[in-house]
């Protein structure tokens, strides 16, 4: 039996040089190693998780997840910004699915309907501003790609050693008294929206300021008078 | 109680990677819509964090934390996409690096290196159909205009 921190540091260094090789870097070589190394730190990182041990039991939450985090990463990889949109978008979708599956049905729908309309707009956004002739320099070559690329695999390498030992120690489980495997009795959409405007009232109507107050931004931002600056006139 | 820690820790763990993905993402990408993505990434990983922490504690806080990080990412989307609108307008292209004249004093510049030609660099090449009736006037740049992805 190896030990469990072998395996996330192998997983680390793989996934690191994994996404390295799969961010676009000028050249389209590698890119096919770069998947597999990805792919087998994934494994690697995935055969710690214990609730990922049991295919079986748990096959709708592994495909969910899988998608998931594939097309996270094929987003990121993506060197044309319409086909990383797309890929967002299953993100997304992947991650409504978890939502479902974890009993948080109001935010599955309002996780798609929302993001799935400003993913939308992304979309246009990319239609109107990409270049027509291929792709451009800045989305062949990404910049510190090495550096950011093992940040990345260290803050998850980190982020898994720490859940590995809080959740497998004794003082999580001494810290949980009961929780109730949640049915649709205990999560009812009514108590959502109850609290939401009872207890929660003030913070939804900050919200409700907040959304204004960025309306506006965005029109002042990008108001007539601050794009065409050789337009205004002349003191 | 042992599987709802267990499912606890495959929620956070993919949680977890989905923010360290949208890291990379956002540390090494230099389109501005794609770094944007990626800051969206990271939230659904917090989302998703928040949301199995809820189930673990059967309270409905997490889900209304998360209801109010979606309000949030709505208005940082409407200003993140007018900044990006703005700063397209001012200098041109989606590219980060255009803006590098921000950087701290003492760091060196961002050079672009040269680049080998993609695949689809070709020329455009059109079928010739057999000519008939007159033939239209046409610009050279209408001939060779050939939109690409």
């Amino acid at each position: 039996m190896i030990e469990p921190w072998i395996i996330l540091a192998l997983a680390t260094v793989l996934g690191a040089v994994g996404m390295w090789l799969l961010l676009p870097r000028g050249t389209g070589r590698g890119r096919a190693a770069g998947a597999a190394f990805a792919l087998a730190a994934l494994g690697a990182w995935a055969s710690l998780v214990p609730g990922l041990g049991d295919w079986l039991s748990n096959s709708l939450f592994g495909v969910l997840a899988a998608v998931t985090l594939l097309a996270a990463g094929a987003m990121i990889a993506c060197r044309s910004p319409i086909y990383s949109a797309i890929w967002f978008g299953m993100t997304l979708v992947g991650t409504a699915g978890l939502f479902l599956l974890t009993g948080a049905e109001f935010l599955a729908v309002a996780t798609l309907v929302v993001y799935a309309g400003a993913i939308l707009v992304t979309f246009l956004f990319v239609l109107m501003l990409s270049q027509p002739e291929g792709h451009t320099s800045y989305d062949r070559r990404s910049w510190a790609a090495v550096l950011s690329a093992a940040a990345g695999a260290l803050l998850i390498g980190v982020l898994s050693m720490t859940l590995t030992a809080v959740l497998r120690g004794p003082v999580a489980t001494a810290a949980v008294p009961q929780t109730v495997e949640p049915t649709a009795a205990s999560y009812p959409l009514a108590q959502l929206g109850t609290d939401l405007f009872t207890r929660y009232v003030i913070p939804v109507e900050v919200a409700a300021l907040l959304l204004l107050a960025a309306l506006v931004g965005a029109a002042v931002i990008i108001g007539p008078g601050r794009t065409h600056p050789e337009h205004e006139p002349t003191p | 109680m042992n599987s709802n820690i267990a499912t606890l820790h495959s929620y956070l763990a993919v949680a977890a990677v989905l923010v360290g993905i949208g890291l990379v993402g956002f540390l090494s990408r230099r389109n501005m819509i794609v770094m944007f993505l990626s800051a969206e990434t990271m939230l659904q990983g917090v989302s998703l964090s928040l949301v199995a922490w809820g189930r673990f504690h059967n309270d409905l806080g997490g889900q209304m934390l998360v209801l109010f990080i979606i309000a949030l990412a709505a208005a940082e989307a409407a200003i993140a996409l007018a900044l990006v609108v703005t700063m397209f307008v001012r200098s041109g292209k989606l590219d980060i690096a255009a803006w590098q004249d921000l950087r701290e004093a003492d760091q060196p510049p961002f050079e672009e290196a040269d680049l080998p030609p993609e695949p689809c660099d070709e020329p455009a090449a059109w079928p010739h159909l057999a000519p008939a009736g007159i033939e239209p006037s046409t610009s050279d740049e209408k001939e060779n205009y050939r939109p690409k992805m």
